[in-house]
């Protein structure tokens, strides 16, 4: 197939970006119960972000491998008169990266529009009210329903159903609410909006799915320790909370970017169990922790910099290239 | 058409029609099954020992070919005499009958459908309530132990 300098350059760009995803990816799977055993050993709000981080690994290093060196090399040593012909395996590549991405951005897109109409629907089953230590407006809804949750991205709705707030005490609503408010302070939707859009590795598979769910319940768990703050009555009014919403009953089916009190039945029993500990978890991370990896951060950056810059690394890059597009 | 082909087609269509009949086992069909899935390929020579009580020759072997004729058992020509082997390991076999019976009850009338599904739903929600109740003990006794150390 014989292509243009630019169509060559967007087919390069996705074939080594489904290689490099494909490879991360591949090594992240491996590494997934390692990772889970790691992050097990950690707070839940650091093992939830070493957990998020890992899922955007591959993703992001595809993503700065191609923007970081892939284009700067081929537009700075591919001379830009010719066509050339590329590869069917360049090809295949480009085109398997193609059908990935578009599963992603299907899927999010899909995910968005489940999520307004729920809000939607639940604004007109509802009525929005104010309630006590509540900036912004709630929506209640008229029905029995185990209904606790934050739904919508850029400005997440708290949606109860009346069913909560008369089974619930002061007690119980205040620290469910504030269960909500660390998912809407911790930004949890944004991040499953994040998950959803980061391809996969191959089209139609999800081979880190376990990654998502594990990181999901510790998100939950990060939320109920943001909630409770250290405060052992808070954590059992808390628990009591869990428990009797899920008395209620059977909870609603949300949509995937929201968050509900009750995320998964599953885990009700470890939940509470860790809010009933004597000694209560620390619920925060520590700040040599947070300087450490922000130093880390740092150093990456510049490492890749340096690389970037080096002018060996983008002829070698382009040989890579070359290779792949033949 | 030969008479053995037409034999073996309508055993087929049999076999299909009356998959959760043919399922279903008598007592002695039951315990031939368990003999054969515990020792694996016997003839009948080598099960007629194995049976609880004393039954004649052919009386299991008349039970071994109703079984194979239900699709239950795979058999084999050894020495002039027959081999049999269950068709499906037993986890294969509850799990297939479980799957007719719920199956079949799905597709009935209203009344039978709704009933299965209440004491399916009846049996999930009492397991939850116990779970739910066991967690409450517990809240109870931390708010106790709270109250004991002087927090509200």
């Amino acid at each position: 197939m014989i292509l243009p300098y630019l169509l060559r350059l967007l087919c390069l760009c996705f074939a080594s970006f489904f290689v490099l995803n494909v490879v991360a990816g591949l090594f992240v799977r491996i590494s997934c119960k390692s990772a889970i055993r790691f992050a097990e050993s950690r707070t839940p709000i650091a093992a939830a972000r070493f957990l998020l981080g890992l899922r955007m690994l591959p993703f992001a290093l595809a993503v700065l491998f191609v923007l970081g060196l892939c284009v700067p090399s081929y537009l700075w040593l591919e001379p830009a008169a010719n066509s050339e012909r590329v590869g069917v395996l360049c090809a295949l590549l480009g085109l398997l990266c193609a059908v990935t991405c578009s599963i992603s951005i299907m899927r999010t897109a899909l995910s968005l529009l489940a999520s307004r109409r729920y809000n939607r629907h639940c604004r007109l089953a509802g009525q929005e009210t104010h309630m006590p230590g509540e900036s912004s407006p709630v929506v209640l809804v008229e029905n029995e329903a185990p209904l606790l949750a934050m739904s919508g991205l850029l400005r997440p709705r708290l949606l109860i159903s009346r069913g909560v707030l008369r089974a619930l005490s002061a007690e119980e609503l205040d620290a469910a609410l504030r269960h909500e408010h660390a998912h809407r302070t911790s930004r949890d939707n944004a991040k499953r909006l994040l998950i959803l859009l980061t391809p996969d590795i191959f089209p139609f598979v999800r081979p880190l799915r376990s990654l998502e769910s594990t990181w999901s319940k510790f998100a939950e768990w990060a939320a109920d320790d943001l909630a409770t703050t250290g405060d052992s009555s808070r954590a059992v009014s808390l628990a009591a909370a869990l428990v009797q919403v899920a008395r209620i009953g059977a909870r609603p089916r949300l949509p995937f970017l929201s968050t509900s009190l009750l995320a998964c039945d599953r885990d009700l029993s470890a939940r509470v169990d860790r809010l009933l500990q004597t000694a209560p978890i620390a619920f925060a991370v520590s700040k040599p922790a947070r300087h450490g990896l922000r130093t880390a951060g740092f150093l990456l950056a510049g490492g890749f910099a340096v690389l970037l810059l080096a002018p060996s690394t983008l002829s070698v890059v382009h040989k890579l290239l070359e290779l792949l597009l033949h | 058409m030969r008479p053995t082909v037409i034999r073996f087609l309508k055993n087929r269509i049999a076999r299909g029609a009356n998959a959760s009949q043919s399922l279903a086992l008598g007592t002695l069909e039951f315990e031939l099954m368990e003999i054969l899935w515990s020792r694996g390929e016997s003839s009948v020579r080598d099960v007629v020992p194995k049976l609880s009580r004393p039954l004649a020759y052919t009386t299991i072997m008349t039970t071994l070919d109703r079984l194979f004729k239900k699709g239950l058992l795979d058999r084999h020509k050894s020495d002039r005499a027959f081999v049999y082997l269950p068709h499906l390991s037993r986890q294969q076999w509850e799990r297939t009958r479980a799957e007719n019976l719920v199956a079949g009850f799905l597709s009935g009338p209203h009344p039978s459908r709704d009933l299965l599904l209440s004491c399916l739903l009846d049996a999930v929600g009492e397991h939850d309530a116990t779970l739910l109740d066991d967690l409450e003990k517990k809240i109870r006794s931390r708010r106790k132990e709270l109250s004991r150390q002087g927090q509200p």
